[in-house]
């Protein structure tokens, strides 16, 4: 939802109101703001914002389009606690979690890295964009001089024009002049609109640190999750650990059935 | 005109740094911090700002805060504050306007919005 400037400026009006009072009445006058100018702000909201709905695109069709990509690129085997390598796509397709608890797996670790290193990449992009300012800004000097030179010029020859008509050498330069006069002006609206562009992008760069902004929330209801679970599973009877039983009875298929149970003791008395 | 620019991200100081030249101010008549408590210390020791404009959330101090220190005394208490932030939740915006922000802006903004709220501020 957008919202206007004249609404927000009411609600600044609303905002001298609230800071003039004493708290209570304060309070009061908060409670008054009018919630259709609230709610036509941009960027204001009512609820918490949504998450959004991912994407499932189709990877396998995807990854088939990309020259380069193939089925059998090598794969990096992690090891796991029974000792068997694993790929981690593997791991995940097969649901045996645990991943291995390293710093690349773990999950808030790799939120505040994609959170700095994209700071550090936005940071460098910011560098280039204000080097090409730059460059641009001393270009336009330069064709300030040239076009300065070049109106000079073309009074010069406007009153040698005006002086000396039959000469052709003065009206044909004077021509010449104000052409180039005209192609200056044109390159001059050319780097100012090449700013504009570099200007606009500098402003949609803000996303960076709108987008970071979101990640550090993620991280911290994981944290805040990760104390949860934390507690919620902590043991504090001081029993040791038993060892646990590995099949019971009303298991599926891996319990001995009564008359396996008898020949195997049967077999083993045998012998 | 002097600017103090408090934001914890780097690229959104120089930003606004940008957006601020683009305005006509000069590189050296504005300052940045990168929270609460290096904009208070940069306040103490810097002189006279003209316009303080402040993320909301920061590490160390954030600028509620910061706002609410400002407003309760030194020589800046009557210093114009503009918030810029990713808070754009209406109970968010009244407690900013009660801390004492004389203006607010939700991220992002264009450069004509922090254009038009400096020139208010200044003419104001």
């Amino acid at each position: 939802m957008s919202m206007s400037q004249e609404e927000i400026e009411a609600l600044m009006s609303g905002a001298d109101d609230i800071s003039g009072g004493d708290e209570e009445s304060s309070d009061d006058s908060v409670g008054a703001i009018d919630n259709d100018i609230l709610a036509g702000i941009e960027g204001i909201t009512d609820d918490e914002p949504q998450e959004e709905e991912s994407s499932n695109d189709n990877i396998d069709d995807i990854l088939a389009g990309i020259e380069g990509i193939t089925d059998d690129e090598p794969q990096e085997e992690i090891p796991t606690q029974d000792d068997s390598a694993h790929t981690i796509e593997e791991m995940i397709e097969e649901s045996k979690f645990p991943l291995p608890v390293e710093k690349e797996h773990k999950v808030v670790n790799q939120l505040n890295e994609v959170a700095e290193d994209s700071e550090e990449k936005a940071s460098q992009i910011f560098d280039i964009l204000s080097f090409i300012l730059d460059e641009n800004g001393e270009v336009g000097d330069v064709f300030n001089q040239l076009e300065e030179f070049a109106t000079k010029q073309r009074d010069l020859l406007t009153s040698l024009e005006n002086k000396f008509p039959n000469i052709d050498v003065f009206k044909d330069n004077l021509e010449e002049s104000q052409k180039s006069i005209e192609i200056i002006q044109a390159y001059k609206l050319r780097i100012d609109a090449e700013n504009n562009k570099i200007f606009e992008a500098m402003e949609i760069m803000q996303y960076h640190d709108i987008n970071r902004q979101k990640i550090e929330r993620v991280m911290a209801v994981i944290k805040k999750l990760t104390n949860y679970l934390n507690g919620i599973f902590e043991d504090d009877t001081g029993k040791p650990e038993v060892q646990i039983a590995k099949h019971i009875s009303g298991d599926s298929a891996s319990t001995v059935s009564d008359d396996d149970l008898e020949s195997l003791i049967g077999e083993f008395s045998n012998n | 005109m002097r600017i103090l620019i408090v934001d914890d991200s780097s690229t959104m100081r120089r930003i606004i740094g940008n957006v601020v030249q683009q305005l006509g101010v000069k590189k050296g008549d504005f300052d940045e911090a990168a929270d609460g408590v290096e904009a208070w210390k940069i306040l103490e020791t810097n002189g006279q700002y003209d316009v303080i404009l402040t993320d909301w959330n920061m590490p160390n101090m954030n600028g509620l805060e910061l706002v609410k220190k400002i407003r309760a005394g030194g020589a800046h208490q009557k210093t114009p504050i503009v918030m810029i932030t990713t808070e754009g939740g209406k109970s968010e915006v009244i407690t900013a306007l009660k801390a004492g922000v004389n203006n607010y802006i939700v991220k992002p903004f264009s450069a004509d919005i922090l254009k038009e709220k400096l020139d208010g501020l200044i003419k104001g």
